[in-house]
C-alpha cells in the first residue's frame, strides 16, 4: 500500500517549479500569442480566433497534416513490430547482451542535425556505401526529384535512428517476465507463438504503450532530420506540420505561428490522452482477469 | 530449436550491421580529404581532418561548451528527480496521476512550440547565449524521463527498508539520503547517462538560444556547411562528438535496459 500523504507535494515541488518555468509558462505564453496579431512584440492587437479559423479553414494546413499523420502511422508499423522482433532476439543472460544493446543503441548517440548529412552521403552514388552498391545495381539516384523515394530514404533513416528506443524499452519490458513462466510454458507444450502472445505480449503492453506514444509525437513533428534530406520537397511531398510551423517562424508571423503551435499541442495531448484511457481499461480488464 | 537460435542470432547480426553502417561510413569519409590542402592529394587517407578539429578554436570550446551544459543540466535534473520518483513511487497524494501525466504531456510537446516563448523568457532573464540556458531549456525532457526512470528503480526497493528506517526515527530525508540513495546507485547512473544521451544530441532549443556564443558541437557542425564544405571534417567532428557517448554506452551496456522497466504513465 502507498501511504497517503499530501506531504508527497512537497518532494515533487521542485521538478514542478522547473517544468512551470521551461514548459508551462512558455505554453501559455503561446496560447496568448495565438489570439493576437503581432507586429513588434509589445505592439499587438486582439484578433480572437481568426488565426484558427484561417488555418483550419487553409488546404495547406490539412495536407500536411495528412503527410505528418501517414508519415507517422508508416514509422509505427515499421518500427513497433521491428523493435519487438529484436529485443525478442536479444538472448537472455550471455556475455555479449551488453555489447549488442549497446550496439543497438549507437545510432541515438549522432547529433541530430548530423543525422540527415550521415544519410546524404551514405546515398551518394559515388561515395557512399549504400548509394554506391545501388548505383551498381543500376540505380541512377533519382531520390531527390521521386517523391516515393524521397519518403523511403525519410523512412530508412528515421527507423535507423529510432527503432533502437523501442528495442531498449522491449528488452527491458521483456526481462522481468520470471523464468517460471517460461518454465511452465514449455510443460503445457506451448508453441513460440502461444509464448509470445500469452506471456511475453502482456509484459510488453505497458512499454509499448509508452513507445507508441514517444515515436507518433516526435515522427509527427520532424523538423530537423527531414528537412534538410530535401526541404520538403520535392514538389511539398515532404513538407510536414513541422516545416509549415518552421516556415512561419522564420517570416515572424508570430500570432499564426502561436495558433499553429497550440493546434499541434491539443493533437499532442488529445492522442497522450486516449493512450491514457487505453492503458488504464488494459489495468481494469487485467485485474478482473485475475480476480 | 537450433535452427530457431541460428534465425535469431543471424536477424540480430542484420540489424547491428544495419546500425552501423551509417556510422561506418562516417567514419571512412573522416580519414579522408575532401578538399584541396597544401601537401595532401583529395581523396587520399589522412589525419589531417583530426588535426582540423584541434587546430580550430571554435570547435574546441564547442566541445567544453557541450560537456558543460550536458553536466549542469544533470546536476539541476538529478537532485529535484529523486524526491520525485520516490513521492510516485511510495507516496499518495491529491492529484498525483494527473501530474505524473501532465509531466509526461510536457515531454511530448514538440519542442517547436516552446522556441519563441523559451526564447523570450530566457532573454527576460538574460540567460540565452548562455551553457547554463541550454542546460535549464533541456530540464523540459531530461527531467520527466529521469523522473520515470528513477520510479522504477524505487519501486524496486522493498518497502519494508522504508517502514524498518521510519520506526527507528529517521525522517524521510534522512532515509533517501542514508538508504534508498545507495540502493538505486546504478539507476541513478542509469537516468544521468540517459539525460546526457537526450541532452547532448538535441538541436531546436541548442540552436534558438545560442546565436553569438556558447555554441554546442551540434551547432558548431552546422555552422562548418557552407559554399565549399569540407564534408571529410565534418565527419570527423561529428564522430569525435560520439566518442564520450559511446564510452559510456560501452561502461552503462549492462544497466541499459533496467533503465525502462515499469510502464505506468
Amino acid at each position: 500500500m502507498k501511504s497517503v500523504t499530501n506531504r508527497g507535494w512537497l518532494f515533487v515541488l521542485p521538478s514542478a517549479l522547473i517544468l512551470s518555468l521551461v514548459g508551462l509558462v512558455p505554453l501559455v505564453t503561446v496560447i496568448n500569442y495565438s489570439f493576437f496579431e503581432i507586429f513588434i512584440l509589445d505592439q499587438r492587437f486582439w484578433v480572437g480566433t481568426e488565426w484558427y479559423a484561417e488555418i483550419i479553414t487553409s488546404g495547406r494546413f490539412w495536407s500536411s497534416f495528412g503527410r505528418s499523420l501517414l508519415f507517422s502511422a508508416l514509422v509505427l508499423c515499421i518500427q513497433i513490430p521491428l523493435g519487438i522482433a529484436i529485443a525478442l532476439c536479444i538472448p537472455k543472460r550471455q556475455l555479449w547482451v551488453g555489447f549488442a544493446l549497446a550496439g543497438v543503441a549507437l545510432p541515438l548517440l549522432v547529433p541530430w542535425n548530423m543525422i540527415p548529412a550521415l544519410w546524404l552521403s551514405l546515398m551518394n552514388p559515388d561515395s557512399g556505401i549504400i548509394g554506391g552498391l545501388l548505383a551498381s545495381a543500376g540505380w541512377t539516384g533519382g531520390w531527390k526529384t521521386s517523391a516515393v523515394q524521397t519518403w523511403i530514404v525519410l523512412l530508412a533513416m528515421d527507423t535507423w535512428h529510432w527503432t533502437s528506443l523501442v528495442i531498449l524499452l522491449c528488452y527491458s519490458a521483456l526481462t522481468t517476465i520470471p523464468p517460471a513462466y517460461y518454465q511452465a510454458a514449455a510443460i503445457d507444450g506451448a508453441g513460440p507463438w502461444q509464448i509470445f502472445r500469452h506471456i511475453q505480449l502482456p509484459a510488453l503492453t505497458h512499454v509499448l504503450l509508452m513507445a507508441v506514444l514517444l515515436r507518433f509525437m516526435d515522427s509527427f513533428m520532424i523538423y530537423a532530420e527531414a528537412f534538410p534530406i530535401n526541404a520538403g520537397g520535392p514538389d511539398g511531398a515532404t513538407t510536414f506540420l513541422a516545416v509549415d510551423l518552421g516556415e512561419d517562424i522564420k517570416a515572424f508571423n508570430y500570432g499564426p505561428s502561436a495558433a499553429r503551435s497550440v493546434i499541434y499541442f491539443l493533437i499532442v495531448v488529445l492522442v497522450a490522452w486516449t493512450f491514457t484511457k487505453a492503458q488504464t481499461r488494459l489495468d481494469r480488464d487485467a485485474k478482473e482477469v485475475a480476480s | 530449436m537450433m535452427l530457431r537460435r541460428a534465425l535469431k542470432t543471424f536477424a540480430l547480426l542484420a540489424f547491428l550491421i544495419w546500425s552501423i553502417l551509417p556510422l561506418t561510413q562516417m567514419a571512412l569519409l573522416s580519414f579522408i580529404s575532401t578538399l584541396p590542402q597544401p601537401g595532401i592529394e583529395v581523396g587520399s587517407l589522412t589525419l589531417s581532418n583530426y588535426a582540423g578539429i584541434l587546430g580550430n578554436p571554435a570547435l574546441a570550446s564547442a566541445f567544453a561548451n557541450s560537456i558543460a551544459y550536458v553536466l549542469i543540466n544533470i546536476c539541476i535534473t538529478l537532485p529535484v528527480a529523486i524526491p520525485a520518483a520516490y513521492a510516485f513511487s511510495r507516496m499518495s497524494f491529491a492529484g498525483d496521476r494527473q501530474l505524473f501525466f501532465a509531466f509526461i504531456a510536457l515531454r511530448i510537446t514538440p519542442p517547436v512550440v516552446l522556441t519563441l516563448p523559451i526564447f523570450q523568457l530566457f532573454s527576460a532573464l538574460g540567460i540565452v547565449n548562455s551553457v547554463f540556458g541550454i542546460a535549464l531549456a533541456h530540464c523540459l525532457f531530461t527531467l520527466p524521463v529521469s523522473i520515470w526512470i528513477l520510479q522504477s528503480f524505487v519501486s524496486a526497493v522493498p518497502r519494508e527498508l522504508d517502514e524498518t528506517a521510519f520506526l527507528d526515527g529517521y525522517s524521510r530525508p534522512r532515509f533517501i539520503w542514508t538508504f534508498l540513495l545507495p540502493q538505486i546507485a546504478p539507476g541513478i547512473a542509469v537516468t544521468a547517462f540517459f539525460c546526457f544521451m537526450f541532452s547532448w544530441v538535441e538541436v531546436v532549443f541548442a540552436r534558438i538560444l545560442t546565436t553569438t556564443n556558447g555554441k554546442p558541437i551540434s551547432m558548431a557542425i552546422s555552422a562548418l556547411f557552407g559554399f565549399q564544405t569540407d564534408i571529410g571534417l565534418v565527419m570527423a567532428v561529428t564522430t569525435a562528438s560520439m566518442i564520450p557517448g559511446a564510452l559510456l554506452l560501452f561502461a552503462m551496456r549492462n544497466h541499459l535496459s533496467r533503465g525502462f522497466r515499469i510502464g505506468r504513465l
